[in-house]
């Protein structure tokens, strides 16, 4: 598949996301999932971001918003709770964050290079609300 | 699997195995993507897709990637309606006959187009859809530009917003003609359905989505995709700059049934002044100088118009 080009593609292609059938996919989560490498999961949009959501559970009341509002399906939410951020396709948009309602919120940008233990040590504390 | 998936709730929702894929090259908050998944996550019946040229199929198709786990054709600007009329055309003839290999099934189709190949150029196809009345959907996704191509107004282009064919300066405020009213020429095709949407009510959303899936006949929907790079705002707002088009009542949420039952489906607690929906988005910077001020005073006019229509259309069924 890499090797072919473009031009090189029949005309009336048709490209294959996975190998072999899925009988139910509505049913079968992403990593049951047998991606072929046409399938834009197996690719990887990371250096797009120049800050990255982190995820702190221990705030998390999982509401789900951040999952069904982010644009790039990079929020993993399993058995109606949120187990964390996929970083290969998540585009630092920011929306996760914005529509968080817990306070503090269970998700902060931070600078791509900070990792993730040292964001979580150093996260807010909860803030009175401005009356 | 043709029964209705049931969704009582987000938790419940979030349940949902995704049908579209990450690694798109939609740009970062594009709701785009959080529509296509509110649409696509509403139904555990198989689909067949296809998506007008448009950002959502130039960024969702490059290759050698898809991000498609669904049966999905790249066709050209004006015509993706009418392949997915075409495939639902030759579904039903091979029912008839016998000839599926698995009747059961019952997929869907869902044509997916941007606002420039939906109010413009694939307008007469659509329209031809609608009034053939083939089983299946097709949904807008409005964000009032081309934004694919770089900006250029396209018959949904509100009056005041800047764009590159109609640039604010000196001389000009932007476009000058009002947004075309689609909501009102599909349903008067007496489609069984048609229905406005936004991204930030998933739940009406769902609803909406799901009714219309259950519908025989042509469903149209037409879904507001707040644009980050045409719009001129923060990638991180888009959710906010959904609120603030349902709140301020430019994009009333609202169902027609058979061209006369009109619903309004969302009446927002606090509506708020159309100036601040303007004032969130770079492409009507340009109104809040003087000479120019007088538009907004006419912007809220128009939607409060609009609204009390609504209203009394809803009232009056028809």
């Amino acid at each position: 598949m890499e090797n072919n080009g473009w031009n090189e593609f029949e005309i009336g292609a048709m490209l294959r996301t996975f190998d072999g059938a899925i009988e139910d996919i509505a049913g079968t989560r992403q990593e049951d999932r047998n991606y072929t490498q046409n399938s834009s999961f197996t690719a990887s949009v990371a250096d797009w971001r120049l800050e990255k959501p982190v995820f702190n559970k221990d705030y998390c009341i999982d509401c789900q918003f951040c999952w069904v509002y982010c644009p790039d399906i990079s929020i993993i939410s399993r058995d109606k709770k949120v187990i964390g951020v996929d970083m290969d396709h998540c585009k630092g948009c920011g929306i996760c964050v914005e529509v968080c309602p817990t306070n503090p919120k269970s998700l902060l940008m931070f600078s791509e290079q900070t990792d993730e233990e040292s964001a979580i040590a150093g996260w807010p504390t909860k803030e009175d609300k401005e009356k | 699997m043709s029964e209705m998936k049931k969704i009582k709730n987000l938790k419940e929702f979030s349940t949902s195995a995704d049908r579209f894929e990450g690694a798109n090259l939609l740009c970062p908050g594009c709701a785009h993507s959080i529509i296509v998944r509110e649409v696509l996550n509403a139904t555990n019946d198989d689909l067949v897709l296809a998506a007008s040229t448009g950002c959502l199929e130039v960024c969702t198709a490059v290759y050698p990637y898809t991000s498609w786990d669904a049966s999905w054709i790249h066709i050209g600007f004006e015509n993706g309606s009418t392949a997915v009329s075409g495939a639902e055309a030759m579904y039903k003839a091979l029912k008839t006959k016998g000839r599926l290999k698995q009747p059961d099934r019952n997929p869907k189709f869902v044509a997916f187009g941007g606002d420039g190949a939906s109010y413009d150029i694939g307008f007469q196809w659509i329209s031809g859809c609608m009034e053939r009345n083939h089983d299946m959907m097709y949904v807008v996704l409005d964000n009032e530009v081309y934004a694919n191509t770089g900006g250029q107004r396209s018959s949904s282009t509100p009056i005041g917003a800047s764009a590159t064919t109609t640039p604010a300066g000196s001389i000009s405020y932007g476009e000058t003609r009002n947004k075309k009213d689609m909501m009102g020429i599909m349903a008067a095709h007496n489609i069984p359905y048609a229905a406005q949407v936004a991204p930030n009510k998933w739940k009406d959303m769902v609803k909406k989505i799901q009714k219309g899936f259950a519908t025989e006949g042509a469903v149209f929907i037409n879904a507001v995709s707040p644009c980050t790079t045409e719009w001129k705002f923060d990638p991180k707002d888009t959710m906010h700059l959904a609120d603030l088009a349902t709140d301020t009542l430019v994009f009333p949420l609202y169902e027609i049934i058979d061209g006369h039952e009109l619903n309004i489906t969302y009446r927002p607690k606090n509506v708020v002044p159309v100036e601040e929906y303007l004032a969130a988005q770079g492409r009507f910077r340009h109104l809040f100088k003087d000479e120019y001020k007088y538009l907004i005073k006419e912007w809220q006019e128009r939607v409060d118009a609009n609204w009390a229509y609504l209203n009394r259309r809803e009232e009056a069924r028809v």
